[in-house]
């Protein structure tokens, strides 16, 4: 037990020390964009920090455990679209001057208006996400420790808001480096112990309980469920706010493009790994355990206490590590595409708005916390919305030669208003929920698409347009 | 068939650890090199993407 809290005490020094290295930040292009000076290695950890939350941990090996290698194949639309922003996006956005965001793009290419819509939705769903990883640590804590569920979320909302408040941008990549440094050692580790020293029957019953577990993930799931999963996956999280500020902060657009790339192959492995460790749980934890709990229960049955203590830390760390991108990212985007298009700020009162900003976030996640359905329920949520308002207006306004305004601001309320729409149609019908919340993102899209023609037709048509 | 999954596997495993200690090394180059305390940073050639010193 001593070396247990001993494990948990060296941790949580070695995390703080970390923290204070990377040291406060003194102006407001240190705590948005790291001074645009953030090099390879570190843009590709903190993005694939960032990624790897609880639903691409404990639920991916959930995952392998009921339905084998069918959600590898499914997270592979999201390797896929990581690929693909690397290179076709991220070297665009970071050639834009004088951008410190995801609106501060849309404004460039539209106007100042579309620049606040794209802020204010930036803002909402950054405190949306939040809200979810706040109830995710509370869930692990309260597994962990039996703390209660809402303390828990207030402990480790309150430390990552500590130290990005502070730190901005460089803490937040640096302690995700180390937080990223630290599972991407652990759960590979794990899974070679596992498949050396745990297997009774050796690589072929490896095989064997992956091919029955994906036949019978197969047999469970729709080709419909199938499809609006890819499609989630493909395009739910794509470029949500930490990612774009990555993208801009990044030293060179060429460090902007590889580490997107790399970041994409990286979710290949990763992916396999934690189905693997599913596959694996089938043989040493009981067929029962919930999805949730198979990646505590396996790790608890294979390893020493000390083990299974930093492991435990490794998956507050997981929810951490997502958690101070989405409050930094959340907080940089409210000064600068909601405050500064109304208030004349300096450098001082910007960084002081992007403090505070983040101490609000975060308050708001925890209170909204316990309303949050489930994990992948609040983050299916969460992508939809942001698909379905913000990429056509993006992407096209990236790729087109003259973007018209009226027709990315049609685009944004329209994605917004028909995903919104469509979420709260769902919760009237509370058991359909989890079987179709993957398949509204298609809708959503397809409305912000309509309406980003019909407003480019329009202005065309203008006087002027 | 079987033996080429569980090295693919195995491959798989041992590219997470190689890409956490790649991380770890430049995270310990960040965090012991003291930037200027200026923190200007060397402007971008446009054509290259490279950093120009």
């Amino acid at each position: 037990m001593a070396s247990s809290v001993f494990v948990v005490v060296a941790y949580a020094i070695v995390l703080t020390f970390v923290a204070v290295r990377a040291r406060a930040a003194r102006e407001f292009v240190d705590f948005s964009l790291a001074r645009r000076a953030l090099p390879l290695a570190l843009v590709f950890g903190s993005l694939c920090a960032t990624y790897v939350g609880p639903g691409f941990s404990i639920g991916f090996v959930g995952k392998g455990f009921k339905s084998g290698f069918l959600f590898w194949g499914i997270g592979l639309a999201y390797s896929l679209q990581n690929i693909l922003v690397g290179l076709l996006i991220a070297p665009r956005l970071r050639n834009l001057k004088d951008c410190c965001t995801l609106g501060d793009a849309i404004g460039q290419m539209y106007d100042r208006k579309c620049q606040i819509l794209a802020g204010i939705i930036s803002v909402s769903i950054c405190t949306f996400l939040a809200a979810v990883m706040a109830h995710a640590s509370g869930v692990v804590l309260n597994d962990i420790f039996g703390l209660d569920r809402f303390w828990s979320a207030v402990i480790v909302v309150g430390l990552t808001a500590l130290y990005t408040t502070f730190g901005g941008l460089r803490a937040s990549v640096i302690t995700d480096a180390f937080q990223f440094t630290a599972f991407a050692l652990l759960l590979p580790v794990t899974l070679l112990l596992a498949l050396s020293f745990h297997l009774d029957g050796g690589g072929a019953h490896f095989i064997s309980e992956a091919s029955a577990a994906t036949t019978q993930g197969f047999n469970s799931t729709s080709t419909v469920k199938i499809v609006g999963l890819l499609a989630a996956f493909f395009l739910g999280e794509t470029l949500i706010p930490p990612y774009a500020n990555r993208a801009l902060a990044s030293r060179t657009t060429g460090v902007s493009r590889n580490s997107f790339i790399l970041a994409g192959a990286f979710s290949i492995v990763w992916f396999m790994v934690m189905i693997s460790l599913g596959v694996v749980a089938r043989n040493i934890v009981p067929k029962t355990t919930e999805e949730d709990k198979v990646l505590l229960k396996l790790v608890e049955s294979i390893m020493p206490s000390e083990g299974y203590m930093l492991l435990l830390v490794v998956l507050v760390s997981i929810v951490m590590s997502s958690l101070d991108s989405l409050l930094n990212a959340g907080a940089v985007a409210l000064t600068e595409d909601v405050v500064k298009p109304f208030v004349k700020l300096g450098n001082g009162g910007a960084l002081n708005v992007g403090r505070w900003a983040t101490i609000a976030i975060a308050a708001v996640a925890v209170a909204c916390s316990p309303a949050v359905p489930s994990i992948i329920s609040g983050l299916l949520i969460c992508y939809t919305i942001w698909a379905s308002a913000i990429l056509p207006a993006l992407i096209i306004g990236l790729w087109s030669k003259h973007p018209r305004p009226l027709a990315g601001t049609l685009s944004m309320i329209a994605g917004t208003l028909v995903a919104v729409v469509a979420i709260i149609c769902l919760f009237f019908f509370p058991s359909v929920i989890e079987d179709r919340i993957e398949v509204i993102i298609i809708p959503g899209l397809g409305a912000a698409v309509l309406a980003y023609a019909l407003g480019y037709r329009l202005q065309r048509t203008k006087p002027g347009g | 068939m079987d033996a080429a999954i569980l090295i693919l596997v195995v491959i798989a495993s041992l590219l997470t650890v190689a890409s956490g200690i790649w991380v770890a090394t430049a995270l310990v180059s960040a965090i012991s090199t003291h930037q200027s305390k200026t923190g200007e940073q060397p402007p971008e050639n446009k054509e290259t993407g490279s950093v120009m010193r």
